[in-house]
Parts: C-alpha cells; structure tokens; sequence
C-alpha cells in the first residue's frame, strides 16, 4: 500500500472489528402519489376522513458486518431492496431506523463538518455507466470534482492524481481532457473507478457495476475492480443480481428477499450448501454454460410479493416450496405437501374449473387428509368444484376457498408466525439463515 | 437431414446506410434451422444477431437494407435479390411479395419475441384485448370464440387466474408475466418457427427460469422450431440444439451445442467461453479478451478477430476465413472461420505470429495507434450507447 496514491496512510483503520456495521436497518418509503393518495374515507368515524400513508418497506431490519478487506456481495432480485440498502449504508438515503456504524463511529451522530469528512472514506460506483458522468465535463474535471469537494491538494496535485488514477483504471493519462461521450461502457466504468478512487476511500459500494456491460468487457473490469482493491486495501460492498459475478468477486455474500437478509455465508460455504430455500431456489434456476450439466432446472412458482404488505414472519414463506406443517394438525405420509400444492393452486387459480372427485384425483391421488385438515380440505374442494354445493358468484367462492385454506393452513405455520434467524455452525465460522428448518 | 430445412439462410447481408459510412451489420452469413429444433443465434452487442433475426422477419427499418443473400421459409422464397438490367438490385420475382409475407408468414407461420415485453405491448389496450385482437386477425376467430381462445393461451402460458386478467392492462403485469404474454401471443397461431430475440435477457433470474422451462414445454408440446438470439452462453447450453456464434456481422463458428462447449474450434469462442464467471464453480482469475469489438463501418482486414486474438499470426490480417467444416459432429458439420485449421490451407504454421498486436491498454485503447485521435476512439460496438 505503498502505491503513493495513498493519501492518508496515517488514518489507516487496523481495529479488530467490522468496517461497516448495521444494526436493524430499516428503509421504508411512503407512497406520495398523489395529494389525495393516502385520504381514507370512513363515514362512521370523525372527522370521516383519514390520512393514511401506504409505506413501502424496502429494507426491513437489517443486520449485517463488513470486514475490513474483504468483500461482500449483496445479491438478489430486482425489488429486493439491495440497491435501498447500498444507499443507506452510505446515508445517500436516511434509514427510518437502526443505526449504521463505521469504524466503530455510528453515522447519525455524525453531521455537517465530520460526516463530509466520513463521506470521503465512503464512496460509491453505479450501474449506469452512461447516466452517472456529466457530459458536460471533461474526464480530469470528473475525476477531480470529489477532490475539489472534499478539498484535497492543490489544482496541480489533483490533476497529476487525476492522471494517476486513469494510468491505474486502465486508461490513458492523455485522455484527461476527452469527454465521456468518446468512451464505451467499458472505459466509462473506468472512469467512474477513477473518481470513486480519488479521494481515497476505505468502503466502496458497487451498484451492479458490470450489468451494463457485454461479457468479455465485463471481465476486464472485474479484473481491474479485483487489482485496484489490492493495491488501495479497499473493501468491497457488491451489490448484483448475477449469481455468477458474485461468485467471482466476493468473500462472503448475503442473500435478500424483500427486505430482509435470508442467507450470509462465506461464498464457497453458499453456493457448494446452501441453508435457505430461496438461495436454493436462485441457484438452481441459473442457466451453467455447460451443455451436459443437465441437473433439474429448479423452478420457483408465483411472483415477489408486493412490499407494501409482506408476508408475516418468513417472508419467503408464500412461495417456499419447504413450508413447514402447521403443529395443529396431524400429517401423515404425503399429506401436507399435497395440501401445500392444492392450497397454491387455488390461490393462484392454476387450474379450470371441474368436478370434486377430479380435484381429489388430481391434488390428492384420490385419498384427501382425514381429520381436521380433511374437514378443510373437503369444505374448499366444495367452493369451487363445477359439483359443489355451495353458491355464489364463481369468483366469490374462489375467493373464500382460498381464505379459509390459507387462514387454517398458511397462516397457522411457524414460517408466518415467527421471523426466523439461526446462526449456525459451519466450516469457516459464522453463517446466517433465516429459515425455520433449521429449528 | 435429407430433407428440406424449415428456414435456410444463405450468404444474408444487412447493411445500414449512415452518414459515417455504410455499416456491414450482417455480412453474409448463412445457417438453417430444422423442424422442431432450437437454434442458438449467439454473440456480443454489435454482433449483428438482432439484425439478422429482424432480416429473417423482413423487419428492418431505414437506413438499414438487406442487400443480399436468400431466404428460403419451407422451401418458399421469402426473400431473394437478382440484377435488374441497369444493375440495379431489385427483388426476385419468385420471392414472395410483402403483402404475402404480412397476412400468409408474419404471425401465422413466424412469430416473433422481443426483449422488452413492455414496448411490445400497446399500454392503453388490456392484454386480453390485444391478444384477441391477435387471434381475430390471424385465426379468423371472432367475438366470444376469439376471447375463450385468448383466455386458453394466457393459461397455457402459465398466468394465474386468467380471466380475471384478462381486462388488465400491460402496466398491471410484472416483468415475466408480460414476457408470458408475449409468448401466448407468439403461440396463438400455432407457428413453425419463432424467432427470440433476447427474450429473457431482461429478467430475474428465477423468473428466467421459469420462463425456460415454459419454453421447453410448450415446445416438446407443439414441435416450434426456435431462432434463440443471445449473448448468455449459460441459456444457449441449457436450451440450444445448434449455435451459430457471431463477432462483427459474421459466423465465426457453427456446431451442435455439445460440440461448441466441449470441442471449441473458434478463438472467439473459446475465448468468451473463458471470460465468463461461473455460477458452478469458483474461477480465481478471468482470462478477459483483450479490446473491444471494433465498428462495423470498418471491419479489420483478413479475420475481423484478429486484432484481439491470441493465436492471431501474419496470414490472419491478410486471409478473410469463411465458415468452413473441419469437424463432424456425429453426421452434423462442425464449421469454424479460422485458418489455423488444416482445412484452410494458408500455411498458418509458418507465417509468423502477430508480435504485441494486441498489446493495449486497458479495454481498448492501442496505444499510440490512428484511432487514438478519433472522435470515437474505441467505441464497443453500441455496447450501451443509445
């Protein structure tokens, strides 16, 4: 670290502890939509009308730590609040709660004059390589804008540095006076390395960095995000959907599912064992270059629900092919996972209309549960066979079976009662998973 | 194989005609697709994979022209060119006209699938509406019996609760769902052949898979052939049958998917294949290919991948290799375009190789060389401009 391009060796951080800590971050947003978007109206009540503000909870209670060195990939679907969170840690947004610490220092304590200063140890790389540089400026003026803000060197310390850093990114030092428009997306990235780079930071949150960009660039400036870390002792948050890149590039990696963290594991540990059924899921619905890799194609039913309203406790649990049997029935044999597909299949309304012994036939192999459950079973069966007795618009009764199975069975499972978080044994210390199975 | 292939393309160009130059974004490729088989169109932004898909489709715009080749759909000249008597090129008289090309192939007999549902669905009709719509048109179905088919189709496809949606509209869909849509649409005509262009590029991954497995289902159901443009390998092994890779508007190899992954005969090839992270295992190092693709305007002399290649030699910058068979692949030809095979017999192991060609910095940038002082210095094929 010797590079020279260091520019303040002495404020090294070398503490034992994380880099970065979260403690139950949350991010919620409301929905301002419209000037009456949130007016209730309730003629029972006064003053009949209440406002009421839908929020969406991007990031739920998130707890997490950041080594010094390492890297951390934050993976996840598109919704998943992985790019909220990177935003957060940095406080680009404010968190609605918890507390983010960084070198130990929590970041809400800190204002005006010392979290400037902070600022200039964080930075932060986007994915648009195209939206995130001024055409209007020169390369050398992009560069040395963070400098200029925080107030380092002098105009010719910022340019030699300026040139420095383009040498260091990959690119030609005389090409400090060129716009951005004359660069690809390749070289674009470079250059936002570069300004992140400049004033020395410590952290550095990725934003899906390479997405944008076509394979073989996207190896290139991996490569480059890998030499640059060594050379300035960066640590890395990396934050993509691409299961493949994060392989590459992290150490360990934290999965996200609606707001929540529902795996972190050292990256071998993750993908060669993984303890959540969303990470299984993810990992098996990649496509592996590899014609002969024929292993079934794990395909995940229904959709991310919305994060308005997220399901109580697990919130995987909707679409988890694991659900775990509610205690207050008695399974035997096949019985509740037959009960868990018929459950979904009226829920998303899969299959058309027909008589009550087909639907037996189909869901259950003939032999419906017995019991309690059998009672429930028999009673949605009933809702919505073509034979059945109840009456009633179609839809109508749809609607109750889905209900009453959801409400005696969904529901009634540990995975909506309680929010699961296991820390659990494994090779290289520590991992987390937000499953019941692992009661 | 004795038999007629579904759709034969031969010697394709597709040019765009700009004020920077005539951009030779198709330039003369040829491959076929069989009946029932899925055939992957493969390479990087700039290849000129859409073009050519959109070609095939009689789908392209001013400034762009197909300027040659043929197009042969179930032994039918859909498109063909000849020399009028002033040398001017005009259409074959056996090719199908436009008007037949519109109401007898397009839709009925190929069908084609975007990457971005969204700008291929109309926002102010409801899904169910333009699916109808769809179906009246090219099924001569009507009224009640057009929707009961639009709503079989939006089940088929896998969308829950399908009369219900039915009457919403594209913003009320997610992402895989409008893709879903799209598809049924592709479907309702019980087509031979559609072409896909990117379709599942812009999804989650566990909705790709999804729609994966839809695929193969509805194909082992129905028989569709497929043209399946891409630039991710991981879809091209799980799904493709042959893959044709592209680089700078041509074919540089050509070959069973087994045979592409296992048996790589193109540098190009060989060297995305080893570019890309994987997702079954940890590479410690990317072996990256050096450079960018250059511009279609001026395409490099001899092989277009020369430049960036590592076994690129003397004879490479003055040799222009067509896609030849150097292997067979269980009775199917494996073709690449590349001299260093004995095929070509250009004496590749005594020309002398290319000493410090590729010797650049960073992704692009040849040091000291012409393009340093253009405008557009190392521009990656419209990587991601515009």
């Amino acid at each position: 670290m010797s590079s020279g391009l260091r520019l303040d060796e002495d404020r090294e951080y070398d503490s034992e502890g994380p880099l970065l800590e979260l403690d139950g971050v949350s991010k919620h947003f409301g929905q301002e939509s419209g000037l009456l978007a949130g007016l209730q109206f309730d003629a029972s009540e006064f003053p009949p009308f209440t406002v009421e503000q839908e929020r969406v909870r991007a990031v739920d209670d998130v707890s997490i730590e950041i080594r010094p060195g390492e890297t951390l990939g934050l993976v996840g679907e598109s919704g998943c609040g992985k790019s909220t969170l990177g935003r957060t840690v940095l406080r680009l947004l404010e968190p609605t709660e918890g507390d983010i610490y960084f070198k130990g220092e929590n970041l809400a304590d800190l204002d005006g004059e010392a979290l400037r200063q902070t600022r200039s140890d964080m930075q932060m790389i986007f994915q648009d390589p195209q939206s995130s540089l001024d055409p209007r400026m020169k390369v050398g003026q992009i560069i040395e804008e963070p400098m200029r803000a925080h107030d380092m060197l002098d105009d010719e310390g910022r340019e030699a540095r300026a040139k420095e850093l383009l040498a260091k990114v990959g690119l030609d030092p005389r090409h400090y006076n060129r716009h951005p428009h004359a660069f690809s997306g390749g070289q674009r990235q470079r250059i936002n390395l570069a300004r992140a780079l400049s004033v020395d930071p410590d952290f550095v949150v990725c934003d899906e960095p390479v997405s944008a960009l076509d394979v073989s660039i996207q190896a290139q400036v991996l490569n480059t995000m890998e030499r640059l870390q060594r050379e300035f002792g960066l640590t890395y948050l990396f934050i993509a959907h691409d299961l493949s890149v994060i392989r590459h590039i992290s150490d360990r990696v934290a999965v996200m599912y609606l707001g929540h963290i529902v795996e972190l594991a050292g990256k071998e540990e993750l993908f060669e064992n993984p303890q959540h059924p969303y990470t299984r899921a993810l990992l098996e619905s990649i496509p592996v270059p590899d014609p002969r890799e024929n292993g079934s194609r794990g395909v995940l039913e229904g959709e991310v629900p919305s994060p308005v309203d997220p399901p109580s406790g697990c919130r995987f649990r909707t679409r988890c092919p694991h659900l775990i049997a509610p205690d207050a029935y008695d399974w035997t044999g096949e019985k509740w996972p037959r009960t868990r597909a018929f459950m979904r299949a009226v829920k998303r309304r899969t299959f058309e209309p027909m008589p009550a012994a087909r639907i037996e036939a189909e869901f259950f192999d003939g032999t419906p549960p017995r019991g309690e459950a059998g009672s429930i079973v028999a009673e949605a069966i009933d809702l919505v066979a073509t034979d059945g007795e109840a009456d009633g618009d179609e839809a109508d009764r749809w609607e109750a079976a889905t209900d009453l199975l959801l409400e005696s069975f969904a529901e009634e499972s540990v995975c909506a009662r309680e929010r699961p978080a296991y820390d659990l044994e494994s090779g290289d210390g520590e991992r987390f998973a937000a499953c019941h199975l692992h009661r | 194989m004795s038999s007629e292939p579904l759709l034969r393309v031969e010697n394709l160009k597709t040019q765009f005609f700009t004020e920077a130059g005539t951009v030779r974004a198709v330039d003369g490729i040829s491959f076929e697709v069989r009946e029932g088989e899925i055939v992957g169109l493969v390479g990087e932004s700039g290849a000129g994979k859409s073009v050519a898909s959109m070609s095939i489709m009689g789908l392209v715009e001013a400034p762009g022209e197909i300027v040659g080749g043929e197009i042969t759909y179930k032994g039918e000249t859909i498109f063909g060119l000849e020399e009028g008597p002033d040398g001017e090129l005009r259409k074959r008289d056996d090719a199908l006209s436009d008007e037949e090309i519109r109401t007898r192939i397009r839709g009925n007999e190929i069908a084609v699938i975007f990457q971005d549902p969204m700008e291929s669905l109309n926002p102010v009709f409801t899904v169910g509406g333009q699916l109808r719509e769809f179906i009246e048109l090219n099924r001569g179905l009507e009224g009640e019996e057009a929707r009961a088919a639009a709503i079989d189709m939006l089940r088929e496809v896998g969308i829950p609760d399908p009369e219900e949606r039915y009457e919403e509209y594209p913003h009320q869909f997610s992402g895989g769902m409008r893709q879903r849509v799209l598809i049924a649409m592709a479907l309702a005509c019980e087509p031979s052949l559609i072409i896909a262009d990117e379709p599942t590029t812009a999804l989650d991954v566990t909705v790709e898979g999804q729609i994966l497995e839809l695929v193969d289902d509805l194909q082992s159901k129905y028989g569709t052939s497929f043209v399946w443009v891409t630039h991710d390998l991981g879809v091209v092994a799980e799904i493709c049958d042959r893959v044709n890779v592209m680089y700078l508007g041509e074919i540089v190899e050509q070959a069973p998917v087994d045979e592409l992954f296992y048996e790589t005969k193109h540098p190009y090839t060989d060297a995305l294949l080893d570019s890309i992270p994987r997702p079954d295992r940890t590479v410690t190092e990317l072996e990256a290919i050096e450079g960018v693709m250059p511009e279609a305007i001026e395409p490099p002399s001899g092989c277009r991948f020369h430049p960036r290649c590592p076994d690129a030699r003397e004879v490479c910058k003055r040799v222009h290799p067509e896609p030849t068979v150097i292997a067979d692949a269980d009775g199917e030809p494996h073709r690449a375009a590349c001299v260093k095979h004995d095929a070509f017999d250009v004496d590749y192991e005594g020309s002398p190789p290319l000493a410090g060609a590729t010797r650049e910095t960073g992704d692009g940038m040849a040091e000291g060389t012409a393009s340093e002082l253009a405008p557009n210095p190392a521009d990656d094929g419209g990587e991601d401009r515009e």
